[in-house]
């Protein structure tokens, strides 16, 4: 089951102030999509609509299952969404919290054993499966909020920076979950300040201000804007 | 100087900024003077004037009618007759009278003669201080009728003899402590769930929550229930120390007795998520906790001040509180064999309070993080 999103002139007002302004990109599905761009942008905001948690001030956002056009609300059942600041449990251990999403997320207890125990042991957090969640160092924790949301095998994955202020190490075993459970059938959208995360993307969409600049590999931006670095396209 | 005033005055500044740019305390500041003087000016009156009293004439006679003449033009009572002893326990039991004033036959022969004539004044004693009253105005009452009626001086000047239902000796603990379960269960259940959604919006983790298939009444029953059993057995214990340690006779039902508690709770907890969910905010849900839980407890329910000695609009406005339809249940229950037909009233107000107070909850629970 994969999941593509199309936006279409979307806008998003707070009091009047547009935060999106007629923002139209394509996330295909199976693939890994970048968004980029200074602080302010509408990244988040971005994520929040298509994930539902905000509602547009105009535009459509449209999804297809499958290569079927379905409804917001079923597409949205099978989307995972780590916040940038994914707030856990301090006092549930990150055991009580596989099974508290386990329940939110309807997994069955045969299938909960088998996904929990491969996100464990592909972020080798088996030891501290009992340690509560206020413990766990800055890396883990996030680790763990990102286990929350695969337990239930999303086909559309919203992540809203999700390496941000974590060391080198745990941003690259971050990724490396994301990749390992991704599969090829994930559609992810991530938002990112890492321009070598950003790299990795199958398609980068740039926006500034609220407006889309620019989407595409980053391979083809990188050529039409003749640089070296992806990083380099924004000096 | 210059270097003390200018910090001071830069403080004070920034504090008329904070003052200005949040409402609520403005409207404490502003409008708690206004409310406090209304309140205290017509609320909380110790001159009783109404009381409702039942009066029972078996003698029909001029004395008698000039009993209850001085009765009801003292201002004191609110004189209704009755026709039957059933009609008149029905009447106390549920609570709407207060009194019964009984007038035997034979009451003006005996008084014209010089003899002992006595009309007998039962009093509902589940509010101690409001039938202590009752009594003495109504020795003023009689020795007024005597004097309007210029009778001979009898060896036995009383003309009434008092006697307290459901609290014979009138034992202010027996009004106190089966009261003061409402003021515990009601303000600890409002405070226990007007922290926990407000808590989840300040640290975040209602985004998580909310971005999973979990669906409002889900998350509102959920959080309901821990909370509930809670406070269902903080029920029972101030219940087990109310018999235990301060001997309060339990005359209703049981059952009864659970059904109110049940009810009363999950409105009082779901009135608290509500406060969570439109406030969203730790501080300011126990601000609001605190004002919407623990003032009716004291003020509206008729712990301290009963409801009939406050003006109209106050004692419809009272009904608005659950506080005093449990507190009424609570004392009803403890103190009298009054079953569900005599307290269908206040279950009726407490089941309509509940109800109204989880759909509420539902409703205005947000499924998104808009501002």
């Amino acid at each position: 089951m994969s999941v593509s999103v199309r936006t279409e002139n979307l806008c998003k007002n707070f009091n009047h102030v547009p935060a999106l302004s007629g923002v139209s990109a394509a996330f295909d599905a199976g693939q890994v999509h970048g968004i980029i761009g200074p602080n302010g942008a509408g990244k988040t905001t971005l994520l929040r609509l298509i994930k539902g948690l905000l509602h547009p001030t105009s535009g459509d956002i449209s999804f297809t299952l499958s290569g079927r056009a379905c409804p917001a609300e079923q597409a949205r059942r099978q989307t995972g969404y780590f916040p940038q600041e994914p707030s856990l449990y301090p006092d549930l251990s990150v055991w009580e919290h596989l099974e508290f999403f386990r329940d939110l997320y309807n997994v069955p207890a045969v299938e909960f054993q088998r996904r929990a125990q491969h996100l464990l042991n592909a972020t080798e957090m088996i030891p501290f499966k009992d340690r509560p969640a206020g413990k766990l160092s800055g890396g883990m924790y996030k680790k763990l909020g990102l286990m929350c949301v695969l337990l239930n095998r999303p086909a559309l994955l919203l992540l809203d920076e999700p390496t941000i202020g974590v060391d080198p190490v745990s941003r690259q075993e971050l990724w490396d979950l994301v990749y390992q459970v991704a599969g090829p059938e994930m559609t992810v959208i991530l938002t990112t300040s890492y321009m070598d995360e950003a790299e990795r993307c199958a398609k980068v969409h740039i926006l500034q201000d609220g407006r889309l600049l620019e989407s595409g590999a980053p391979g083809q931006i990188m050529q039409e804007r003749r640089v070296k670095h992806f990083a380099d396209l924004f000096v | 100087m210059k270097t003390i005033i200018r910090p001071i005055l830069s403080i004070a500044s920034k504090e008329t900024k904070h003052i200005r740019r949040d409402p609520f305390t403005l409207a404490v500041a502003l409008l708690l003077p206004l409310l406090f003087v209304w309140f205290f000016g017509f609320v909380i009156n110790l001159d009783y004037h109404n009381i409702p009293l039942l009066v029972r004439d078996n003698d029909q006679s001029r004395s008698s009618r000039e009993l209850l003449m001085q009765a009801g033009a003292a201002g004191y009572f609110d004189v209704v007759a009755v026709h039957s002893p059933a009609e008149a326990e029905k009447a106390l039991q549920k609570n709407s009278m207060k009194g019964l004033l009984i007038i035997p036959p034979g009451f003006h022969d005996n008084l014209t003669r010089g003899d002992v004539a006595r009309a007998q004044l039962l009093v509902d004693g589940s509010d101690n201080t409001l039938a202590a009253l009752m009594n003495m105005y109504m020795q003023g009452i009689s020795a007024a009728a005597q004097q309007a009626l210029a009778v001979p001086r009898a060896s036995e000047p009383n003309m009434i003899r008092t006697r307290y239902l459901f609290n014979p000796e009138l034992n202010s603990r027996w009004f106190i402590v089966p009261a003061l379960s409402t003021v515990i269960i009601g303000f600890l259940a409002i405070i226990l769930t007007a922290l926990t959604v407000a808590r989840e919006w300040e640290n975040g983790s209602m985004e998580l929550l909310l971005s999973t298939p979990v669906r409002p009444f889900e998350i509102v029953l959920g959080k309901l229930l821990p909370y509930f059993a809670l406070s269902f057995f903080d029920a029972l214990l101030v219940f087990a120390l109310a018999l235990i340690v301060f001997h309060i006779p339990f005359m209703g039902s049981f059952l009864l007795y659970l059904l109110a508690c049940t009810l009363f709770i999950i409105g009082s907890l779901a009135l608290g998520l509500l406060i969570s969910v439109l406030t969203r905010q730790q501080q300011a849900a126990i601000q609001f906790g605190f004002a919407i839980g623990l003032l009716p407890s004291f003020m509206f329910s008729g712990f301290i001040f009963p409801i009939e000695n406050m003006p109209l609009f106050f004692r419809w406005f009272t009904g608005l509180f659950p506080q005093r339809w449990f507190l009424s249940l609570s004392r009803s229950l403890f103190l009298t064999e009054a079953g569900f037909k005599e307290l269908a009233g206040p279950f009726a107000a407490l089941f309509i309070f509940m109800f109204v107070m989880v759909a509420l909850a539902v409703k205005k629970f947000k499924t998104d993080v808009e501002p």
